[in-house]
């Protein structure tokens, strides 16, 4: 006598279809978002890596966000200061021209109305503002830094304070984005302002125009020197900017490794389901359409 | 004494028996596809034999009995495994919802929300003075906090349908004891009147399964055909004919509702069925899940708050709260603060991104950003807490899954062996009744021809 087996075959298909089913589902689902992780429990170390991986790139995409506003502010700064410094030179020699003897009051005069000219021009360069922002007063971005004062001896009073800010590039990297236009355009020695009032005043009088010159040239010297800040800054943040695509690019790799699925693995398995619905679908129509009361004779 | 009409009567019974197993054979043929219902066979016992003269003469057949072909050890090993498989299903439907919450695989969960906080305030230390920077960082801050607040109030609510759920499946449990009991009843009651209780203890058998997918049992069967009823741990379901209920109670302290028998707690000691795994994933899944949600937006409120506070704002006041602080209703618990948190300031000014008091500066705006990178709870940055909370809720679902197939596939091993036991097989049946049909048939055929004998013996003297 053989061993009784289940006699409800379709019961057997039936666990095999579910189960198929099931592999069906979760295939047909990886094709269908592209993602071999679609709820937390498909891979739970996935999922938490995943999180990391957004908070940084986030943050990533935040500092490449602060370096092209910064990269803005800091080249119309860059590109203030090289106005000035080009201004500086024409003063400076303005002041040479000068000291030539031949020269009578009136063309003394037309001189130092030229260096007056030229003062406004780098008040004017001074007070830049970018996107709102005055780009040379400190901290004090809303204030004006430098306003016409006849009672002061420069000529002008810096309003802004001589505060800086820093801005962060990467994680736990800050820069400072800013120097304040008292520390730009003058020290204890050297002050633009001061320099060009001296010339001027030189010219008017004739006297120490060569010294007033030098004075000019020092200041000259002074601001090309407060600049090189600007332009090594936007260097920085080229620097960073590159660092920081790379890096980009490293987390969207990994970030994809784990979210995606490989789709050529997924339709395989995808298709394999498939056919064993198939087959098992075939398997239950032919079998169990008979049995043995078929067979007996009807009277 | 044999006589033509002892013949007659053997044969008779013969066609009786032969009947009645046919009747069971058509009993088989008509349930083949009755869920639970288990296989009938005919057992057919030897008349006692009587002496003629110096020989043993048999005096036929009788049908003894109409036995159900159960195994009944099989079908508590099924009970145990379903027990187990309903416990799973339903802590894995309910912690599926709880993992839906963190929707982080398509980006849509809480960590857009905390990056985009940080950023905001990255972005504002490029321009600390600016009114729409300033605005996104409260509109930042409060996404974050609704975000918070909306996870923790869906996990509540997901709490209290389960909660729901628990008195619902309690009150089936009682039906389910009290139909066993009156089974119980009903099949003493046939087994003393010597009939066959088959039909009944189908039905009981359906019955223990289906309770068995509620809570776990411990089934004992009694000689007198009753069975009696324990969870794994004792508590009383069935004896006899007397089913004791469960109670639900509402607990004042967590608003959920506890199990009672007789008097006492048995919440925590269910071990199987959908109640264990309704009352698993009340008790344990979510506040497990909400307690983290409620440490990491406590930590976060403390945090931001403390550095806001040592910050200056747009007026140059010292900065105020930027979320409303969280006040403990309990000491040492911080639950209520992500359902609870929301943004207290109100205008842009009182942002405090300046470390000096000067409008223009940025060093607390950084500072504030920089949060992001410093322990906030539990020795955690906000994202390492939250990427673990993450990583607890899908390795629990993932193990209960895991779990859940394997008993399934045990659970279908066991089904099919009880189906290769008490299944009705029809190609059986149909050699059953062609076994018996045949029988039925020689036996008339006896009955007709002791007719002729008998008819012989008659003509033998009558005159022609």
């Amino acid at each position: 006598m053989g061993i009784r087996v289940n006699p409800d075959v379709y019961s057997v298909i039936l666990n095999g279809l579910q189960l198929n089913t099931q592999q069906q589902d979760q295939a047909l689902q990886q094709v269908s978002t592209g993602q071999k992780l679609n709820s937390l429990s498909d891979d739970p170390v996935g999922a938490a890596a995943l999180v990391n991986l957004r908070m940084q790139s986030g943050a990533n995409t935040q500092f490449l966000q602060n370096i092209t506003t910064m990269t803005g502010s800091l080249n119309v700064a860059n590109s203030a200061l090289s106005s000035v410094v080009e201004a500086l030179t024409t003063a400076q020699s303005v002041g040479v021209e000068g000291t030539d003897a031949t020269l009578n009051d009136s063309n003394r005069q037309a001189l130092a109305q030229q260096i007056q000219g030229i003062q406004q021009q780098i008040l004017g360069l001074a007070n830049t503002s970018y996107n709102g922002q005055y780009l040379f007063s400190g901290t004090a971005t809303t204030t004006q830094p430098y306003i016409e004062d006849a009672n002061s001896a420069s000529g002008v009073t810096y309003k802004g304070n001589s505060n800086t800010n820093s801005v962060e590039i990467s994680e736990g990297q800050a820069m400072p984005i800013n120097l304040p236009g008292s520390q730009i355009f003058g020290n204890a020695t050297n002050n633009v302002f001061q320099s060009l009032q001296d010339l001027s005043t030189a010219l008017s009088t004739n006297t120490n125009i060569s010294a007033a010159a030098t004075e000019v040239q020092n200041a000259l010297n002074y601001v090309s020197t407060q600049q090189t800040f600007y332009g090594n800054s936007v260097d920085r943040l080229n620097n960073a900017q590159v660092f920081l695509t790379q890096e980009q690019t490293q987390l969207t790799t990994t970030e994809s490794t784990t979210l995606d699925v490989n789709m050529a693995t997924a339709v395989t398995d995808l298709t394999q389901a498939e056919t064993t619905q198939q087959a098992l679908v075939q398997a239950g129509a032919q079998v169990s359409q008979v049995n043995l009361f078929t067979y007996l004779p009807t009277q | 004494m044999s006589s033509l009409f002892g013949t007659m009567s053997v044969a008779l019974q013969s066609m009786l028996a032969q009947q009645s197993a046919l009747e069971v054979v058509a009993n088989n043929v008509a349930n083949a596809n009755t869920p639970g219902y288990s296989r009938e066979v005919a057992n057919f016992e030897e008349s006692p034999p009587v002496l003629n003269g110096n020989t043993m003469v048999g005096t036929g057949v009788t049908m003894a009995s109409v036995e159900s072909v159960r195994d009944n050890i099989l079908n508590l090993r099924i009970d145990q495994e379903t027990s187990q498989q309903s416990n799973l299903n339903s802590y894995v439907g309910s912690m599926n919802q709880v993992q839906a919450l963190f929707n982080e695989t398509q980006g849509t969960g809480l960590q857009t929300y905390l990056t985009n906080f940080f950023n905001s305030f990255q972005s504002l230390a490029t321009d600390p003075t600016s009114s729409p920077l300033r605005q996104a960082t409260i509109t930042a801050g409060q996404d974050l906090a609704g975000a918070f607040s909306q996870t923790s109030q869906n996990l509540t609510t997901i709490q209290q349908g389960l909660d729901q759920s628990v008195v619902q499946t309690t009150q089936q449990v009682n039906q389910l004891t009290s139909q066993i009991a009156n089974l119980n009843q009903q099949i003493q009651e046939v087994s003393n009147s010597g009939d066959a209780p088959g039909a009944l203890e189908d039905q009981r058998d359906q019955a223990l399964t289906n309770l068995s997918k509620l809570i776990d049992t411990a089934v004992v069967y009694s000689n007198d055909g009753t069975v009696s009823v324990t969870t794994d741990n004792g508590t009383a379901l069935v004896a006899g004919n007397q089913s004791d209920a469960l109670t639900t109670q509402l607990n004042n302290t967590t608003g959920m509702h506890e199990v009672f028998s007789q008097g006492s707690d048995i919440t925590s000691s269910i071990a199987g069925g959908q109640l264990q795994g309704l009352i698993n994933a009340r008790d344990n899944g979510i506040p497990s899940t909400q307690s983290s949600l409620d440490d990491l937006a406590a930590g976060l409120i403390s945090a931001v708050n403390k550095q806001q506070n040592t910050g200056y704002n747009s007026n140059g006041a010292s900065g105020s709260d930027f979320f409303a602080p969280f006040t403990p209703s309990t000491p040492d618990s911080n639950a209520g603060a992500a359902a609870s948190m929301s943004v207290a300031i109100t205008s842009t000014d009182q942002i405090a991104a300046s470390s000096n008091g000067t409008a223009g500066d940025n060093g607390n705006a950084t500072a504030l950003a920089n949060l992001q990178n410093v322990p906030v709870v539990s020795g955690q940055t906000a994202g390492d807490y939250y990427s673990n909370l993450i990583s607890q809720v899908g390795n629990d679902v993932s193990n209960a899954t895991s779990e859940q197939e394997a008993v399934g596939l045990v659970l279908q091993q066991l089904t099919n062996q009880q189906a290769s036991i008490s299944g009705v097989s029809l190609d059986e049946e149909a050699t059953n009744l062609v076994m018996y049909q045949r029988a039925y048939e020689a036996a008339a055929r006896v009955i007709s021809t002791v007719d002729e004998l008998t008819s012989t013996t008659i003509n033998m003297f009558t005159p022609s």
